[in-house]
């Protein structure tokens, strides 16, 4: 069945086919805010969620601060013992397991002085887990590669040789080559670990030097599904910590529920923000709507005294706003697109997660919330069409 | 034919409250029309004729008094209930014609029945009743302002026609036509009558007064002749 009252809602769009056009206009206005800030807003999450998820895979495990028995006068171990390593590596599973020495050292690249962070990795760990971007990964026990950050700072080179340690403790200190440079990580390194000030030197080298053969100053563990985080830190647990607690199990889950919290609330701020054209919008509807009803206020007469119900007449006006808010949500849901498209890509410059349910979803949203806005604003119009006395109507020029 | 009025008016009084005061519009009228009358309603601007139009078509309620529309009193009844009557047992030509003026001549006389039946008009019946009140079938198309002020009221006659009601408003409906057209519809007036209609018409021309078989005189709200 056709509705003749839509029918005539349509009609009466047409005849001021103008005046509703523009007042489309301020729901496109409206969708396409709503539709792109929301886009902005999760884009930006997405990314950032997905940068710092990138460092959550990783477990770090360094050893618990330890009392000292009373009377007891050995002092315990400062890091995870071999036989500690070993029940790491069992309760890990297939994960990859890399344990870690550093320390904080002064070192000396010709005659500058300069103090960092010295790590010492397996070879094949490193091999693994560390991607230079110039020159390689060490092959020979004084092979070292240096962070980004060092590495600009001291301007070091492939094959500068740096000196390391106090120079008025040894008067011949031990030299390392710088084989490998590593781009910078910042805070999202993928293994848990920020190279960007270190330098990094095997571990048989790192013992020779500082001691502390078979002890290790951190443990990670890189999980190959993230998902399994909270099962393997509970292994490791229960199998390391078993007696008492001896080494402390951390990772970076809590640093990301953080900071995702805090972009959701900045993408409903900016959403806040989009909203207000929208309620512009419902202004300019709702002005069209009164004007609509009362240039036709005889016509209104008319239609309730040959017997057209009260309801009736609310719901041919309910359609024209409902019309005025299908046009502008169509024309504003394909701008969306277009528009959230270029703001994204202009004020992010990643667009990877776009078209993403999470995203793309804003401009249906975007779309119902342009409509409803619009039948809203129609309420009060239609309901004094409505409720108008067909005499005083019918009277009406 | 039934004992009982169609329409019966008891001791109605309207009053309006004005800021210059209270206008009394109808002082105590008593009134019968039974079913087939064709009754004219004359009377002076003023005399309250617009008023007794808007009891009788149910657009109104009287201050005091009673109104029985067949058989109903429209005190007691709901805002609904008198919409009803209004699309069901009346029919309404107005001077003015007031159609709708964004429905072609066909909508407008099928727009009754899509108000009683909930659904376009299938059975031809709009088209028939176009053709009985001798409207141009090649005008049906057209929307109202593109129709003379004689077609215009044959299309107002077969609006009110179409759910087929008892009684036939007609307020002044030759008042805005030549005279000639204006006989034409009387014409159409008188076969409707003719027909088991029960005609009220409101004018001050005592020409078309006298196709009416019964005359309501009315001055100051009050009826003088019967």
């Amino acid at each position: 069945m056709k509705d003749i009252f839509f029918d005539l809602s349509v009609r009466s769009v047409k005849l001021n086919f103008m005046r509703s056009l523009l007042a489309s206009i301020g729901i496109v206005i409206g969708v396409v805010a709503i539709s792109s800030m929301g886009m902005l807003g999760t884009n930006m999450q997405l990314i950032v969620k997905n940068q710092l998820t990138a460092g959550i895979n990783t477990i770090v495990i360094t050893p618990d601060v330890v009392r000292a028995e009373p009377g007891s006068t050995s002092t315990t171990p400062t890091g995870i013992t071999e036989s500690q390593l070993r029940d790491i590596r069992d309760a890990a599973g297939t994960n990859t397991v890399i344990p870690i020495d550093r320390t904080n050292t002064q070192f000396s690249i010709g005659s500058v002085d300069g103090r960092g962070s010295i790590m010492g990795f397996d070879l094949t760990d490193m091999k693994n887990i560390m991607n230079v971007s110039e020159g390689s990964t060490p092959r020979g026990e004084s092979d070292a590669i240096v962070g980004a950050t060092i590495a600009s700072r001291f301007n070091l080179k492939i094959g500068t040789r740096i000196k390391i340690g106090e120079p008025n403790i040894s008067a011949t200190r031990p030299v390392v080559r710088v084989v490998g440079i590593l781009p910078t990580i910042g805070m999202s390194s993928s293994n848990g670990i920020n190279t960007d000030n270190a330098i990094i030197v095997s571990d048989t080298w790192y013992s020779a030097q500082f001691g502390g053969d078979n002890v290790y100053d951190q443990v990670n563990v890189n999980l190959k599904d993230v998902s399994t985080l909270s099962a393997v830190e509970t292994a490791i647990d229960n199998k390391v910590n078993r007696n008492k607690d001896v080494v402390r199990i951390s990772d970076a889950s809590s640093r990301v529920t953080s900071v995702s919290s805090t972009l959701s609330s900045l993408t409903t701020f900016i959403l806040a923000i989009g909203s207000i054209s929208l309620l512009v919008a419902a202004t300019s509807i709702f002005n069209v709507m009164m004007m609509s009803v009362n240039e036709r206020v005889q016509e209104i007469g008319i239609l309730l005294s040959i017997g057209t119900e009260k309801g009736e007449v609310r719901r041919m006006f309910l359609y024209e706003a409902f019309i005025l808010g299908i046009i502008g949500a169509i024309i504003g849901g394909i701008m969306s697109i277009v528009i959230g498209y270029s703001v994204v890509s202009a004020m992010i410059g990643n667009t990877a997660y776009f078209f993403l349910p999470e995203s793309i979803i804003y401009v249906p949203a975007g779309m119902i919330i342009g409509v409803i806005v619009c039948i809203g604003s129609g309420l009060y119009p239609a309901w004094r069409a409505s409720n108008m006395d067909p005499i005083e109507a019918l009277r009406a020029e | 034919m039934s004992e009982v009025p169609l329409i019966r008016l008891a001791d109605v009084t309207k009053v309006y409250n004005l800021e210059s005061g209270d206008f009394v519009a109808l002082d105590h009228v008593s009134l019968d029309i039974m079913e087939n009358e064709f009754v004219a309603i004359m009377g002076p601007s003023g005399s309250g004729k617009s008023t007794m139009m808007n009891q009788l078509g149910i657009l109104d309620v009287p201050t005091s008094g009673e109104l029985f529309i067949n058989g109903k009193n429209v005190a007691g009844m709901t805002n609904l209930e008198r919409t009803h009557m209004r699309r069901d047992i009346i029919g309404y030509i107005f001077q003015k014609f007031y159609l709708i003026p964004l429905l072609s001549a066909y909508e407008n006389v099928e727009y009754p029945l899509i108000l009683k039946y909930k659904q376009r008009d299938m059975s031809g019946k709009a088209a028939a009743v176009l053709k009985s009140v001798g409207f141009d079938e090649d005008l049906s198309a057209h929307r109202p302002s593109q129709l003379s002020g004689g077609q215009q009221q044959r299309v107002a006659i077969a609006r009110a026609l179409v759910n087929d009601p008892k009684i036939l408003l007609c307020d002044e409906p030759t008042g805005n036509l030549d005279r000639k057209t204006g006989f034409q519809i009387m014409d159409i007036l008188t076969g409707l009558h003719k027909e088991g209609k029960t005609v009220i018409l409101v004018t001050h021309d005592p020409k078309i007064a006298e196709y009416a078989h019964r005359t309501i005189q009315l001055e100051d709200g009050k009826v003088v002749a019967s």
